[in-house]
């Protein structure tokens, strides 16, 4: 679906600085200083939130008028003259950092934004040169007050900007933290001192401008200037909002958002942005390890992926390839994914492939049409039970602007609520989005067939579990569809019959790679696959795989390995190497899939490397080829790439 | 000419009963609420434009201007009285609503019907508790005689009246922050635009208006907005309460028209200053505004005529102040109000009326150096005209004013180790 087209906004001329930029009207005169390439100091505006006009820092010179104006509140007009570096404003710059930090406990030593905080920063570039303020001594409140188990707030260093209160307000709807007493007894605190207890508390550090609040989990950690940033999705699900990961001493400390309006518009969940320690798990398996004949032994992966190869060929030499079965994991890249496919399906011939325990028969690509971004333009948001915001939590925020910011209709429904109903529930004939989660794809299906005949324009989007369970489908690593959702004409074993039929003893050797949560929380898994002959695992993590595979390769964690993932509305962002592999490391994951590929004969037609693997891709589906740069799979008859 | 008192605003106080219903009706009260009913809403705002009236809560801003501002055909609208008088000085709203509240709801529900508005809040300030109750048994009795509720005095027109308590905060005052009291929240400025004519109360088209301004409108309505107009001069029309306080015989509020009375005039109803004593300086308006001295006594109580001598007539007040006053002192008690009073949320007024109290106390004992002087008009400077509401603007005011007209008592502060002028009283005595 894409948005009904709206005229575009008129534009209007202002001048900054003397220099002259043309903006659409309705612009603060922040953004179009920005867009001159003017900076503006500013604490309490956030690009995110409506103006409040407290802090005054971005006071600016407009034209004649004779006080200064707040160039965050402040609406551009055709002709306006705005003057940022006169020396009124500078001098008032100077002052209102006197205020500032007059009752700042400036105890920047010892607190985690030291070398990231904005009070720093500017005090730096504007502040007086000398302090004033010892006669007036200070006025002290709380320090280190946790409002919950993952949030410091440092009541002395709060400078009162209010984004921590407008994000609960604006962001979240949650209006957990509220202001208290007056004039410069002011401090903001937990509504009536309850504890925090949201989903979404990691982005209160990150709207702070100052140190005040902070993450417990990251408190005297490091200094940002010892942290190496890498670009990448997080991993905690199939909603694809982008992350920083800073690393340091080759160990992730934090995960920092990264602003992209059309799938995280700058917020991560607590689930995702706290689930880093999963990365520098100790308990990693870095070596090969076989146990095919006679007792464990550690090797070298390369001559484990050959000794996995011969015995996968004992297999293939003595039984029919449909007694082998391949498991990947939705946490798997879509290089690896693909190359998984080939492998199973091309190299060892078999139509038993997956990466989930549950069946899709008939998955296509229509189900995941609606753009995350393109929920805000839907008259009304059909939300199928709690599935899908338990599943992706960042959608609830979008949800949220979609009632909030845009007036729009948010009608969340029990996953089993007859859709026959529904149609008099939609405010508004217009354009309906049906949100669910993959396990409730029916029932979706039943909805939207139901609103369209009512309704006329519905469109859906399907949330997918495990950060790249999307790839896996794009990329045919499912029984029965090839890659691109290509119908095939051998139907094979889903997951959970995969694990049966490993159950039953009718499986000879099983390819997995892991870890995957979902099986491995399934009772059936571990025996199923302690009843296999030959197991041939490829996991970074020690555990259920690694007691019982035969042929035992290392794998590597996300943050260690390069590739793209495909979130659930079908865009294809890539992952980058955060934490740099040891000296004499093995190779990455999709080298060794390729090596025991080739090992059984198979032809894989790039070098086995990422992006190669991606060009294979795109020749395999074409609809991955637009996708470069962070872009939507542009699936024939769903729409343009977005 | 001699100092008198015009009484039309208060030309029924002390009539017999007049706080209730049967002696207010007694004295002719209710009939310009009548005859509203029977004029269109644009006459009734026609009248009032007539009449000149300004805005008497401080602004002085023309209050059928104001009217006119509400969007056409957006309805509900709101009328709120703003009765939280709490500016230093001022306590004429107080004579209104315990001695005249019927002339009020008389005079909101005229405004409530050349504004169409459904219905009008009246916010008190929390401290005024027994004119709140007053005002709770009037608005019981209004209802009870059909001026209030559904059909107002047998009409089609409908306006329901609600008394709010303040929780005791001067800035609810402002306009904008009294709407987010009203809604129950903090009381605290609210982002200009949209204006409160625009989107003000829960949202809907709202105005706000003084005890003062619209106790004068059943007058307005009964005699034409030309004799009221007349009552006063071309740019002040009008008769004014002030609150005439400090050091002088008689405190007290007077009504006197605008433009034709004195500062020494208004001095004189109250009985002169005090005896043995001269004039040392004056504050019209109430806490906020500029000082001005005896040399500005022939000055006319005119918006323009103040305003060239660099104040301001304000909320309508006037502090007198004799020769035993010490300016610091008066200016950190000032000072200390509106750090009090602050409510914390922009920068320069929370930390810069912290800032500035600071230095007073320290001005006052005695214990500041010359530069710290220096620091307060630089403190000044950078709050004044700078701040997200006129609260922080008016804390500057009276001590700036008071700086430049007395520097050398400001400057004999510095160092001494005391009061100098509490010494020199002290040493006298
Ligand atoms: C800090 C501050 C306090 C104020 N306090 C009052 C007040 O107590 N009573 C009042 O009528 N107006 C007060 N005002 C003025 C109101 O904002 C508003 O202008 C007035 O109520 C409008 O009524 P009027 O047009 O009838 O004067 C205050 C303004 C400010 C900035
Ligand atoms: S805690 Fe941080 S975000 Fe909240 S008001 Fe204070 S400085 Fe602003
Ligand atoms: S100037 Fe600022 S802090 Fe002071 S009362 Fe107004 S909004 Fe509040
Ligand atoms: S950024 Fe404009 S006032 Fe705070």
């Amino acid at each position: 679906m894409s948005a009904a087209p709206s005229p575009p906004p008129e534009l209007v001329t202002l001048t900054v600085d003397g220099r002259a930029v043309s903006v659409p009207a309705g612009t603060l005169v922040w953004d179009a200083c920005e867009k001159a390439g003017v900076f503006v100091p500013v604490y309490c505006a956030h690009k995110k939130m409506d103006p409040v006009a407290v802090c005054r820092m971005c006071l600016i010179e407009v034209g004649t008028m004779p006080k200064l104006q707040p160039a965050c509140a402040t609406v551009v007009q055709a002709g306006m003259e705005v003057r940022t570096a006169t020396d009124r404003v500078q001098r008032f710059r100077q002052g209102n950092m006197e205020f500032l930090l007059l009752n700042h406990p400036l105890d920047c030593p010892v607190c985690d934004r030291g070398g990231e905080c904005d009070l720093q920063d500017f005090a730096q570039r504007y502040g007086p040169p000398r302090s004033r303020t010892a006669i007036t001594g200070k006025v002290h409140f709380d320090k280190a007050r946790p409002l919950s188990d993952r949030i410091m707030l440092d009541q002395e260093r709060c400078i009162l900007c209010w984004r921590c209160v407008r994000y609960c307000d604006e962001i979240t709807g949650d209006r957990a933290i509220v202001l208290q007493e007056r004039a410069v007894h002011t401090v903001v605190d937990t509504f009536e001192g309850r504890p925090l207890t949201g989903p979404f508390q990691g982005n209160l550090p990150e709207v702070c401008p100052v140190g005040a609040l902070t993450h417990t989990a990251y408190r005297f950690r490091s200094r940002p200037w010892d942290l190496q940033r890498t670009p990448s999705v997080c991993p905690g699900c199939s909603y694809g909002c982008t992350v920083g990961i800073d690393s340091r001493d080759n160990a992730v400390v934090r995960f920092v958002s990264q602003d992209n309006p059309d799938v995280d518009d700058s917020w991560l969940c607590d689930r995702g942005r706290y689930g880093f320690p999963e990365l520098n798990r100790q308990d990693r398996v870095l070596t090969a390890e076989l146990s095919l004949e006679g007792p464990v032994r550690a090797v070298g992966a390369l001559e484990a992926v050959g000794a996995a190869a011969r015995a996968l060929a004992g297999v293939l030499e003595r039984h029919d390839p449909d007694q082998v079965a391949c498991l990947g994991t939705p946490q798997m890249t879509n290089e690896e994914a693909f190359c998984l496919q080939w492998l199973g399906r091309d190299v060892i011939g078999t139509p038993h492939l997956d990466h989930q325990l549950e069946p899709w028969p008939d998955l296509a690509p229509d189900e995941f049409r609606l753009a995350i971004r393109e929920l805000e333009d839907c008259d009304t948001v059909v939300v199928l039970g709690e599935r899908p915001e338990a599943a992706t939590p960042v959608l609830t925020l979008r949800l949220y602007k979609a009632e909030r910011k845009r007036g729009r209709q948010v009608l969340r429904i029990a996953a089993d609520a007859d859709p026959t109903e529904l149609a008099g529930r939609v405010r508004d004939r217009g354009r309906v989005g049906v949100v669910a989660h993959e396990a409730d794809r029916d029932r979706a299906r039943a909805v939207a067939t139901a609103l369209a005949a009512a309704n006329g324009s519905v469109h859906r989007l399907t949330l997918t579990e495990g950060m790249n369970g999307r790839g896996c489908k794009d990329l045919g690593l499912l029984p029965g569809l090839g890659p691109g959702y290509r119908r095939l004409d051998r139907a094979g074993m889903h997951g959970r019959a995969i694990l049966a039929a490993a159950a039953e003893g009718r499986l000879r050797a099983l390819v997995v790679v892991g870890p995957n949560p979902e099986m491995e929380q399934d009772p059936a898994y571990e025996a199923a696959i302690a009843r296999v002959p030959l197991v041939v695992a490829l996991t970074p993590v020690r555990g259920l795989l690694s007691r019982h595979a035969q042929a035992l390769l290392p794998g590597r964690t996300m943050a260690e390995k390069q590739g793209t993932v495909t979130s659930s509305e079908g865009r294809v962002q890539r992952i980058r190497v955060a934490l740099q592999p040891r000296i004499g490391a093995p190779p990455p994951e999709l080298r060794l899939l390729v090596e025991l590929g080739r090992s059984l004969g198979g032809t894989w037609e790039s070098a086995p490397l990422a992006t190669p693997a991606f060009d294979v891709i795109c020749d395999a589906v074409p609809a991955y080829r637009g996708t470069r740069g962070g872009l939507r799979a542009a699936w024939p008859g769903t729409g343009g790439a977005a | 000419m001699a100092a008198e008192e015009l009484r039309i605003l208060t030309r029924h106080l002390g009539a017999p009963g007049v706080t209730g219903l049967p002696g207010y009706e007694a004295v002719g009260g209710y009939r310009s609420l009548r005859r509203a009913l029977g004029m269109t809403p644009e006459a009734i705002t026609a009248e009032v434009k007539a009449s000149g009236l300004r805005g008497r809560g401080g602004a002085a801003f023309p209050t059928a201007t104001k009217w006119g501002f509400l969007p056409q055909d957006v309805f509900p609208r709101y009328l709120c009285v703003n009765a939280d008088e709490s500016e230093p000085g001022c306590f004429k709203d107080r004579v209104l609503l315990e001695e005249l509240p019927h002339q009020l709801l008389e005079g909101t529900l005229i405004a409530a019907v050349a504004l169409q508005a459904s219905h009008a809040f009246l916010y008190v300030r929390g401290e005024y508790r027994a004119p709140r109750e007053l005002l709770d048994r009037c608005v019981a009795e209004a209802y009870r005689a059909g001026y209030a509720g559904q059909g107002v005095a047998g009409s089609r027109f409908g306006c329901e009246l609600v008394v709010h308590g303040g929780a005791g905060a001067y800035i609810c005052g402002e306009e904008t922050a009294l709407l987010d009291s009203l809604e129950g929240l903090r009381g605290q400025p609210r982002l200009k635009p949209p204006f409160p004519a625009v989107r003000g109360l829960y949202g809907q088209p709202t105005v706000v208006n003084n005890v003062e301004t619209l106790s004068n409108l059943p007058y307005i309505i009964e005699h034409g907005g030309a004799a009221y107009a007349a009552l006063g001069t071309e740019a002040s029309p009008g008769t004014r309460l002030f609150c005439v306080s400090g050091h002088v015989e008689r405190p007290g509020t007077f009504e006197v028209p605008m433009g034709h009375t004195t500062f020494r005039d208004l001095i004189a109803l109250a009985g002169g200053v005090r005896t043995g004593h001269v004039l040392k300086a004056m504050q019209p308006g109430g806490g906020s505004m500029q000082v001005l001295g005896p040399e500005h006594l022939d000055l006319a109580l005119d918006f323009k005529a103040v305003a060239d001598a660099g104040s301001s007539l304000g909320a309508g007040a006037l502090v007198v102040m004799d020769e035993t006053t010490c300016m610091v002192d008066v200016s950190m008690r000032l000072v200390d109000f509106y750090h009090h009073e602050s409510c914390g949320k922009c920068v320069p007024c929370r930390e810069g009326t912290y800032f500035e109290s600071r230095l007073m106390h320290r001005l006052e004992a005695g214990l500041a150096s010359a530069d710290e002087l220096l620091t307060l008009a630089d403190i000044c400077e950078h709050m004044e005209g700078r701040c997200f509401c006129p609260l922080g603007d008016t804390a500057t005011w009276f001590v700036m004013s008071a700086y430049r007209r007395f520097a050398d008592e400001f400057r004999a502060h510095c160092g001494a180790g005391c009061c100098p002028v509490r010494a020199a009283a002290e040493a006298a005595a």
